[in-house]
């Protein structure tokens, strides 16, 4: 059962283009929608979460309708809001089982079994009598973790769900995560490259409503090999090589910048290559140096490097 | 500046939002519908002037009190948007001061309130010089009248509104909170100032302070001591007790103010509430810290299916319902209703329940009937808290999810919209389904600390569950509805609560048919005597009319709610055409089918079977009357003298008919060839005559028919008019029982029908048009409503009495009652006939009842007095019988023989209180008399009040004033004064002064100092006070046989034409010596009003052992005009001063050492008077004659050893 989105628009009543003409199929397993902030992945996966219309086309989960068909979708959806809060005065085991009764787990004995199990999963078992109120964050967010896998659902979203966790946390999240990708689809949006460069089987960029680049993380990578190169240099050099070559990237290093261009052959003058990965891949994509802009002879533009 | 800054931006961003303008629009049209049709009660008939500084204030006033639940949201805002949007921490961290933040909000808030107030004056100014108004009633422009009722009124309370709202909003965090806040000064200002008043728990002065709005402070004060004439040109301003209680809730707020700023702090906030920190401190624990999370290898989550058949959804439901429940039920306002709100009904009941300072019996039916049930589009008193927690629940429930932002987790699970609406209505419906157990709780706890036993809680809970809860379900399902459409937190509050002032307002709007106004119809009623008496079925039929209507919004809320993100009117249109499955379209379908068969048969019964006559129809019908046959006022028509009628009462089909004849006699010197016949409306009347006659007229419409008789009818010539009047029960009307009053009902056990069934002879001037306003809509003249007692023609003939004859059939297991005397009773076909007759002719009001009564008859002289009461309430039958005899002794032997052979009282059904008289020899007594509950003390108010309604048997029965000025006095305030006299006589003084100190509490008569003079009185407070007090007072000074005397001769004099306060004064003129004149003059021909203080009063042992008595008094007396200019008076009288032995137990006043008329002046005196025996007590009109207020007239005396006087005056 695979997601297919084709041709999906939204603009919002400001004149945003949220999303423009994305089209994306999403096998079983882990896929990383991968993206700056304001890109549109989130109303992408609200509008794939039932919770926002599109304005044009069309969404299939296998056979299944997910424009028009809602109610049905929702019996097979796990949703991970990006931002969301819960009831204070409640505690974490009451609002997960009453959220699993809202799921359709209506035999109660059932009920506290997956209650317990995903309580213990998300490491909150110790705090389960704890009004949520009184959570942290990461705790508040491993909550929203476990409400979004009642219901062993056939599709799971979960949007920037590692902005909250700490290290630990989120290794665990992310294993999790790919054990339910073993036989559902699951969809994870982030601006965080790591997230799916470890994870993914695969994925796609997305900026600014549009889909720059649709792949699998490790052929992407190496499909740039040999085009990367680096060089150090001190900061008064910058705007010359950003002159002359395509940065993908800039960082600074022990006071000194280290910029990464994309070039077919090496460029010479001072750089070195370099071995790609992910983080390569989406500033090249961002910079449309590969992927959808470049296809479409965009002008290439800069990107914020940080 | 930051402050200035913060203001600035909190105004902007305010004024960008729609709230504070439809907040504003809101009081706008309010103000001027409430202007425009007078809602402000005027209480007399009389003209009034829309644009005068009485109406303008009275609309400010109630404005207020409509803003107050409309437009919290200001402060709420300004005061926790920071928190609730999450932004605090980046103002709190900012380097802005505590004061500025606050102040700059604060400010914002209060500016906002003060231009939405802007709205009322506005709405005023626009009834008064808009489109429509009716130029005749708008008197001149006085912009100061706006501006007193704008600065006085909306701005104090304004600035108490928003302390309340912002301190609750700033305190929770939570910009709902200032709803809160709002229904806490609503709840003040209209429920527990009117309790405090009226339970006379505080004194009124202390109750007017607790009202922080000034609803009542200013209203009562305003309704009661204004006369007409100030109320149309007096300009208002604040004095006295208005000034006090703005003053005291202006420091309160600044000193919350002053509270909230050192309480608030730039802290972060924890989520927790302060219920949990308590139960924190209570355990003692700490919560579990979140342990460190081991990155292990994950456990496997057993993969559970969901399951979504009914069986499913159905357990979505209850749980959506109980977490609903809970929310509300653990929050504050959730325990304010379940918790304080049934205890505070306690307390009211406990302390309410009592009648004259006599103990009610806490009976189950008055409990639930009086205080705990009520329609909820006639709200009374403190119920009108539910309504309106109602709507602020509905919006809580209805944002729950979106308030914590768990609305995107929740949205996306596999639940119906359905269920998430029928859980959350189903989680209100259980809270009102506890509010109904509280208020059993409630009713049981009242009885119990009442030791009262005999609980029936089948009735409370047939009563409460089976008839209020609907009530309010139906409610809640209207503003849950209204929330989920509106979709908007503070406009979905106003929409709702605009929608709910459209239900009780509908019929001043002038949509009166119970079809039209959502969850209206005819109320049910219970009472011990009649039981529900047939209000079941048209309370229930009604009822499911709007339970489909219900069923209506709920389909509507179904398909307007909103899910995901997107709530703009297309994505919500598309949704809703998205959702309307089969299953929807049936539910919708079967609503609107049954909303049709339900409202059509309704309408058939309402409309079809029975006519349904609106208030304004029935004015224009009156007007019509007026019109077209008012040129027959005073043409010469026959007299009644002699009434037979053949009543045949069908208690168990609710049927009558009424079959009998009038004797006519020409009085007149003209002969009479037509006859004028009015007959009832609603009602078949049939009229023939024993000679040849032709119908010229019968219009059944304004209910006028004219018959002419073929050989006119000579002077002194008599015919017999017959006639056939029918009752027959067809269906149910429009009205219910409760509504309509406890008339023209026959009901199965508890029938009282009335004689204005039957026909009348002649042109009736009584049934044309009162109001100024009405007569000027139809192009009538201007007419005095009442004119003064000097242009009443002395001759003018009194209603003549006829003699009567009736037999009166009814049920074989009912005991039927009529005027007249008991001549015979038998059973004939299985129905029970009793003939009742008066050879004696009687007049007022022929009465029949029948009922299952318990009859009791004894002989007084050749009285036969006889009692009917229901038989479970004949535990007071010594008690009123000692009453009757006691006025029949003393009155007869007074004021003259009581003139008839027969005297009845006849318990009427019906939960109202009190007595009343129906009519030559007839008292009736409502069923909540038999409530009244004698303690051991002897007073019992039954003696008091039967020897009233005994008086009427000689002031209005035999004496029959005359409809002009002064004619309360006639009537009400001679039977009043009997009454007194009676008790004095029978009794003794402690008791009257007992009695008098219930006669003197403001309610339900406030004093009115500036109403007209005795003479020309049409105030209730002369009529039924001050002509009482002004008649004993006399009676004290010129002694109660010359009184009494005049009275007689009074009586005597006027047997055959109506009486005038002229007539009365006349005669008291007559017995009353030079001396008195100016007395009796200032009693009863000026508005005056004496003021005595006792002091100090001080007692010294002579050498002979007597005690010399040293009082100092202040006296003072002045005369009111009727515009409320006092004016200083000498005091011209003598006047009372006693000296009294100490009270033993039970007496308010020790035995009488010393009671002498003394000369007095104005002014601060010393009086000295010697007694024999120590005195304890003493005082200046120690009985109240002539100073009404019960207040310092008496002191303790201080008894002093010989020489302290002269010590203490050497020292001075």
């Amino acid at each position: 059962m695979e997601l297919r989105i084709r041709g999906v628009s939204k603009r919002y009543p400001n004149g945003v283009q949220a999303l423009h003409d994305v089209s994306l199929t999403i096998p079983p397993g882990m896929y990383g929608l991968l993206g700056p902030n304001g890109a549109g992945k989130s109303t992408l996966m609200r509008i794939l979460a039932t919770l926002q219309d599109a304005d044009e086309g069309s969404i299939h989960l296998g056979d299944l309708d997910v424009l028009a068909r809602k109610d049905e979708v929702r019996k097979t959806l796990g949703y991970l809001p990006q931002e969301f809060g819960v009831y204070p005065k409640v505690s974490a085991e009451e609002l997960l089982d009453h959220f699993a009764l809202l799921e359709g787990i209506g035999e109660r004995r059932a009920r506290r079994e997956i209650v317990e199990a995903l309580l213990r999963q998300t490491n909150l078992w110790d705090v389960r009598r704890q009004k949520l109120g009184g959570y942290s964050g990461g705790m508040k967010q491993r909550f929203g973790v476990a409400v979004a896998l009642l219901g062993d659902p056939k599709l799971l979203i979960v949007d920037e769900p590692t902005a909250g966790l700490d290290p630990a946390e989120r290794v665990r999240f992310l294993n999790l995560l790919s054990e339910i990708g073993e036989n559902a689809v699951v969809l994870l949006s982030t601006h965080i490259v790591e997230d799916v460069s470890e994870l993914c089987t695969r994925m796609a960029i997305i900026d600014r409503g549009e889909i720059l680049l649709e792949a699998e993380p490790l052929r992407a990578v190496s499909e740039l090999r040999g085009r990367i190169w680096r060089r150090v240099m001190s900061k008064a050099e910058l705007p010359e090589a950003e002159r002359e070559h395509a940065v993908v990237s800039t960082k600074l290093l022990a006071g000194r910048t280290v910029v990464r261009v994309h070039a077919d052959s090496s460029p010479d003058n001072g750089f070195e290559p370099a071995e790609p990965d992910l983080e390569d891949v989406y500033f090249t994509a961002m910079a449309g140096h590969i992927g959808r802009r470049r296809e479409q002879e965009a002008p290439a533009e800069r990107v914020a490097s940080r | 500046m930051r402050l200035a800054g913060i203001l600035r931006f909190e105004l902007a961003y305010q004024l960008r939002r729609a709230w504070p303008w439809l907040s504003m629009a809101v009081l706008v049209v309010f103000a001027l519908v409430s202007t425009r049709v007078a809602i402000v009660p005027v209480t007399l008939p009389e003209d009034f002037v829309l644009n005068s500084p009485f109406i303008i204030a009275s609309v400010t006033v109630f404005s207020c009190q409509i803003w107050l639940l409309v437009a919290p949201a200001v402060a709420g805002e300004a005061a926790a948007r920071d928190v609730h949007t999450g932004m605090y921490p980046l103002v709190y961290a900012s380097p802005v001061g505590k004061a500025e933040y606050l102040g700059g909000r604060f400010l914002a808030a209060l500016l906002l309130h003060c231009l939405i107030l802007l709205g009322v004056q506005l709405g005023s100014l626009l009834a008064v010089h808009g489109p429509g108004a009716n130029p005749d009633v708008v008197g001149p422009f006085r912009p100061a009248a706006y501006l007193a009722a704008y600065g006085f009124i909306a701005l104090p309370n304004a600035l108490i509104a928003t302390t309340m709202q912002f301190s609750a909003a700033l305190l929770s965090g939570r910009p709902m909170a200032a709803y809160v806040g709002s229904f806490a000064l609503f709840f003040l200002s209209y429920p527990v100032t009117v309790f405090l008043y009226i339970s006379k728990l505080a004194r009124p002065e202390i109750a007017m302070l607790s009202d922080p709005i000034g609803v009542f402070a200013i209203m009562n004060e305003m309704m009661s001591n204004w006369t007409i004439v100030e109320k149309n040109v007096r300009m208002f301003t604040l004095e006295g007790p208005m000034l006090i209680n703005r003053l005291v809730w202006i420091g309160i707020s600044l000193l919350v103010l002053a509270v909230v700023h050192l309480r608030f702090r730039f802290a972060h906030r924890t989520a927790t509430d302060p219920v949990s920190r308590l139960l924190q401190r209570f355990r003692g624990t700490t919560p579990a810290p979140d342990v460190a999370a081991p990155a292990r290898i994950a456990i496997a989550v057993p993969r559970v299916q969901g399951s979504f058949g009914m069986a499913t959804r159905l357990r979505q439901t209850l749980a959506i319902a109980r977490s609903s429940f809970r929310t509300i039920a653990t929050s504050l306002p959730g325990l304010f209703l379940l918790a304080a709100y049934p205890a505070m009904l306690v307390l009211i009941m406990v302390i309410e329940l009592q009648q004259w300072g006599v103990p009610l019996l806490p009976r189950t039916v008055e409990i639930v009937s009086r205080y705990l049930t009520f329609p909820i589009t006639d709200p009374i008193n403190y119920l009108v808290m539910v309504p309106l927690l109602v709507i602020f629940f509905s919006g809580e429930l209805v944002w729950r999810e979106r308030d914590v932002r768990l609305d995107e987790s929740v949205d996306a699970t596999p639940v119906p919209e359905w269920v998430l609406f029928l859980g959350k209505y189903l989680g209100l419906a259980l809270v009102l389904v506890a509010l109904m157990t509280m208020m059993t709780v409630a009713g049981v706890l009242t009885q119990t600390f009442r030791g009262y036993h005999d609980f029936e809680v089948d009735r409370y809970v047939t009563l409460l569950f089976g008839f209020q809860l609907p009530e309010y379900l139906l409610f809640a399902m209207l503003a849950l509805a209204i929330q989920v459409v509106v979709d908007h937190k503070y406009l979905g509050q106003l929409v709702a609560l605009v929608a709910y002032l459209l239900l009780i307002f509908a019929d001043v709007l002038g949509i009166e048919h119970n079809l039209l106004v959502y969850s209206a119809g005819p109320a049910w009623s219970f009472t011990e005597m009649r039981g529900f008496g047939g209000s079941v079925g048209p309370w229930l039929w009604f009822k499911l009319y709007w339970a489909a209507w219900a069923l209506l919004l709920a389909v509507a809320a179904r398909l307007a709610w909103v899910r995901g993100r997107e709530s703009g009117l297309a994505t919500r249109l598309r949704a809703a055409r998205h959702r309307v499955t089969r299953a929807t379209m049936r539910t919708a379908a079967a609503a609107v089918a049954l909303v049709l068969a339900l409202g059509g048969f309704v309408f058939y019964n309402t409309n079809v079977l029975n006519a349904h006559v609106t208030d304004d129809e029935l004015v224009r019908r009156r007007a019509e009357y007026e019109r077209q046959y008012g040129t027959y006022e005073g043409k010469p028509q026959p007299a009644n003298v002699h009434t037979e009628l053949r009543v045949e009462l069908y208690p168990a089909r609710r049927a009558a008919t009424m079959r009998g004849s009038y004797r006519l006699v020409n009085r007149h010197e003209v002969p009479i060839d037509s006859v004028h016949v009015e007959p009832a409306f609603y009602v078949d009347t049939r009229v023939t005559f024993d000679r040849a006659f032709r119908r010229v007229l019968a219009d059944d419409v304004a209910g006028h028919h004219i018959y002419a008789l073929d050989e006119p009818l000579q002077p002194g010539d008599s015919l017999t008019m017959g006639f056939d009047v029918r009752f027959e029960r067809r269906g149910f009307g429009h009205g219910g029982l409760r509504s309509n009053g406890a008339g023209q009902a026959i009901l199965e056990n508890g029938t009282y029908l009335t004689g204005s069934a039957l026909p009348v002879i002649g042109y009736q001037p009584l049934r044309e048009l009162w109001g100024a306003e009405e007569r000027r809509e139809y192009g009538l003249p201007r007419q005095v409503t009442l004119p003064p007692p000097g242009d009443v023609d002395p001759g003018m003939a009194a209603g003549v009495p006829a003699t009567f004859d009736a037999i009166v059939g009814t049920d074989d297991d009912q005991v039927a009652v009529a005027p007249g005397a008991l001549r015979r009773t038998w059973i004939e076909n299985g129905r029970r006939y009793f003939r009742y007759a008066s050879d004696v002719p009687i007049g007022g009001m022929h009465v029949f009842f029948s009922a299952d009564y318990a009859v009791h008859r004894e002989q007084w002289k050749d009285v036969d007095v006889q009692l009917f009461l229901h038989p479970g309430h004949t535990k007071h039958v010594e008690r009123l019988l000692r009453g009757v005899r006691a006025s029949l002794e003393y009155y007869s032997a007074q004021f003259g023989p009581y003139p008839f052979p027969f005297l009845k009282l006849v318990e009427q059904p019906g939960n109202f209180f009190g007595m009343g008289v129906d009519g030559s020899g007839v008292i009736t007594a409502g069923e909540g008399f038999f409530l009244l509950d004698p303690q051991g003390n002897g007073f019992d108010a039954i003696f008091e009040v039967v020897g009233h309604e005994m008086g009427h048997q000689w002031w209005a029965v035999q004496l029959k004033p005359a409809f002009a000025e002064g004619g309360g006095v006639i009537s009400e305030g001679l039977a009043w004064y009997s009454a007194m006299r009676l008790v004095q006589h029978v009794k003794g003084r402690e008791a009257l002064r007992r009695f008098m100190s219930y006669m003197r509490q403001p309610n339900p008569w406030p004093q009115i100092r500036t109403g007209r003079p005795l003479l020309r009185a049409i105030d209730p407070w002369a009529s039924y006070r001050k002509g009482p007090y002004a008649m004993y007072a006399l009676s004290e000074y010129l002694g109660e046989d010359r009184v009494n005397g005049a009275l007689r001769t009074l009586i005597r004099n006027k047997a055959s034409s109506l009486a005038t306060t002229v007539d009365l004064y006349r005669e008291l003129e007559a017995v009353t010596p030079d001396s008195l004149r100016p007395l009796l003059h200032d009693l009863f021909a000026v508005n005056a009003f004496w003021t005595f203080d006792t002091e100090r009063a001080t007692a010294v042992r002579t050498e002979t052992g007597a005690w010399r008595v040293t009082l100092e008094v202040e006296a003072r007396k002045v005369v009111a005009d009727s515009a409320g200019v006092e004016n200083e008076v000498p005091i011209g009288e003598r006047i009372e001063i006693g000296i009294f032995a100490p009270a033993k137990p039970g007496e308010v006043l020790g035995a009488p050492l010393h009671v002498q008329k003394h000369p007095i002046r104005s002014g601060r005196q010393t009086l000295t008077i010697t007694v024999q025996e120590r005195p304890d007590r003493a005082g200046i009109d120690p009985y109240n004659l002539l100073d009404w207020d019960e207040g310092d007239n008496i002191e303790p005396i201080e008894i002093e050893a010989p020489g302290d006087r002269a010590d203490r005056e050497r020292t001075s």
